[in-house]
């Protein structure tokens, strides 16, 4: 008879079932996960300290490296730390242009998992459509600021500039095709069964634990609870538009695709409905010089919804042209850290890219 | 198409604010309160009481540990360490409060107790203010390297430690590759 006895495996920075620069030391017995220890800090660019360094103006485009894939809630975050810090109010016609763009961003970032985790479980063909999806609203985006991944669109007091003409049709026409090939998606990949036998059931967790271990967006709504902050404490224009927030009760790898997939339907709604309702007028209310703009002393906490789930920044000033102290509160940290390190243990080995895919992880958040 | 009825913005009253408030006040002594805009409680008080307050705290609907951070006061030669807490719970005016819990530690022999035996994912966060301030959470055994590679004599996020003067010594003193081809 082999004697059973333990290994250590590398698993990644560089490996097929990882997205992204992140490693996991696993402990193995058998087929079986003894021991997961997670390892972050390949993408670890210390942006925190490297703001306390710029004037607050130069930050947004360090900021939105945060998060590669939605650069966007990162900018809208700093801007909105910004503008509490220094009193600014944000006219009605950017408040509605900066929900549309934010939910704009959102399904683009679900289109971005989507692919991430059909190509993992090797449903090629739904994951190509991801990807062609993802880049018609890229176009989207290049047309209104001019970049592709990184926008720097959002500024302290409204955005950079108003919807070029015939936009608001463009959005409307983009979104009607992509919306016209989910009956395609459910058949290939969401209804498939056998998406279903290998995600069911997979990295499961339940309300308790997840609320233990600080867990947030689609992570916590697969456990039954409709924590949302756009709901919670409503910024933007989302406090004037209704919207549902899909919850499932499963808590699997399973209900929280099905979730990412149910958000990105609920927010082509709610995009369709803020067009409708977008009022005219200023986009930017004028800031001032911003080589000479200081900050009165204090300290801000916000926080809002971005695609991963709840995003917080603790920005604080001493008075001066640059902050004084920087700190995201990152999704990514606690699905990445010590939930994937509690939902690895006891799991079999080729699950590990179908669990951390699931969480829905992105490394440089981690790392930032 | 349906006409819209905008949602009322429920904002948390400020009785609930006030009212936790008196009982913080009256529990705790040496502590500093003070309720600012949009139900933000900000809190001061001694890194001994830290422990008891979050439990408090815990017990009072406060269950979600947003973020543990540290602020780096050279001038006053202290850490401050901020621990932010909010609710889960949704129907509740709790769930719109934010309470910043603060606590001052010198700068000389930064130590605190983790915050570990109350919420479970303090860990990471105690990690990495031990990697990159320095200060030592008495009580978490696992302060191993979170994200940085190298050594450093201080602490790369401390006020103390210039950036732009360590990038300069690391990567000027590699000689450039020659131009074989001149």
């Amino acid at each position: 008879m082999i004697e059973e006895r333990e290994l250590e495996l590398f698993y990644g920075p560089q490996h097929l079932g990882m997205v992204g620069n992140f490693s996991i030391t696993l402990k193995v017995e058998g087929d079986t996960i003894v021991e997961a220890i997670a390892n972050p800090g390949y993408l670890h660019r210390g942006f925190e300290k490297l703001m306390e360094y710029r004037n607050w103006i130069q930050n947004f485009p360090l900021v939105c490296r945060i998060n590669v894939i939605e650069p966007d809630s990162i900018e809208m975050i700093y801007a909105m730390g910004v503008e509490k810090l220094a009193g600014i109010e944000v006219p009605e016609r950017a408040n509605y242009i900066r929900s549309i763009y934010l939910e704009l961003a959102r399904v683009g970032s679900h289109l971005f998992g989507a692919w991430a985790y059909a190509n993992m479980l090797g449903f090629d063909t739904a994951a190509q459509w991801a990807m062609y999806h993802r880049d018609l609203i890229l176009d989207l985006f290049e047309e209104l600021t001019g970049g592709r991944v990184y926008h720097i669109y959002i500024n302290p007091g409204g955005v950079r500039r108003d919807f070029p003409k015939g936009f608001k049709d463009k959005i409307v026409k983009t979104l009607h095709a992509i919306g016209g090939c989910i009956p395609d998606y459910d058949a290939t990949f969401f209804n498939n069964a056998l998406f279903y036998k290998r995600a069911n059931g997979i990295g499961k967790i339940n309300l308790e634990t997840a609320k233990k271990l600080g867990a947030v967006g689609q992570v916590l709504r697969a456990t039954g609870m409709e924590y949302d902050i756009r709901k919670v404490e409503p910024y933007a224009a989302y406090d004037k538009v209704d919207f549902n927030v899909p919850t499932r009760e499963d808590g699997d790898a399973y209900s929280r695709i099905w979730i990412v997939r149910d958000e990105m339907i609920e927010s082509v709604h709610m995009i369709f409905k803020l067009l409708d309702m977008m009022p005219e007028g200023d986009v930017w209310n004028r800031t001032p010089n911003p080589l000479k703009w200081r900050i009165p002393e204090g300290e801000a906490y916000v926080r809002v919804e971005s695609s991963r789930g709840e995003l917080g920044l603790y920005l604080v000033s001493n008075g001066e042209d640059k902050p004084y102290r920087v700190h995201f509160r990152t999704p990514s940290y606690t699905h990445g850290l010590p939930i994937l390190e509690k939902l690895l243990k006891g799991a079999n080995i080729s699950d590990v890219g179908n669990i951390m895919i699931s969480l829905y992880v992105i490394a440089p958040e981690i790392d930032r | 198409m349906a006409t819209f009825v905008p949602i009322k913005r429920k904002r948390g009253s400020k009785m609930s604010a006030n009212k936790l408030q008196e009982e913080i006040g009256s529990l705790f002594k040496n502590i500093t309160l003070k309720i600012a805009k949009n139900n933000r409680i900000f809190i001061l008080a001694q890194k001994e009481q830290i422990l008891d307050i979050l439990s408090f705290l815990k017990n009072k609907g406060f269950d979600h540990l947003e973020l543990i951070s540290c602020v780096d006061w050279i001038k006053k030669n202290q850490f401050e360490i901020v621990y932010i807490l909010t609710s889960y719970l949704l129907e509740d005016e709790k769930s719109r409060i934010h309470l910043i819990l603060k606590t001052r530690v010198s700068r000389e022999n930064p130590e605190i107790m983790s915050a570990l035996p109350i919420f479970e994912n303090a860990e990471f966060y105690e990690r990495e203010i031990y990697e990159l301030f320095g200060v030592n959470f008495d009580g978490n055994n696992r302060l191993i390297p979170l994200f940085l590679d190298r050594e450093y004599k201080i602490p790369p996020f401390r006020k103390d430690f210039d950036t732009r003067e360590y990038v300069k010594n690391l990567y000027d003193s590699i000689l450039p590759v020659e131009d074989k081809n001149k």
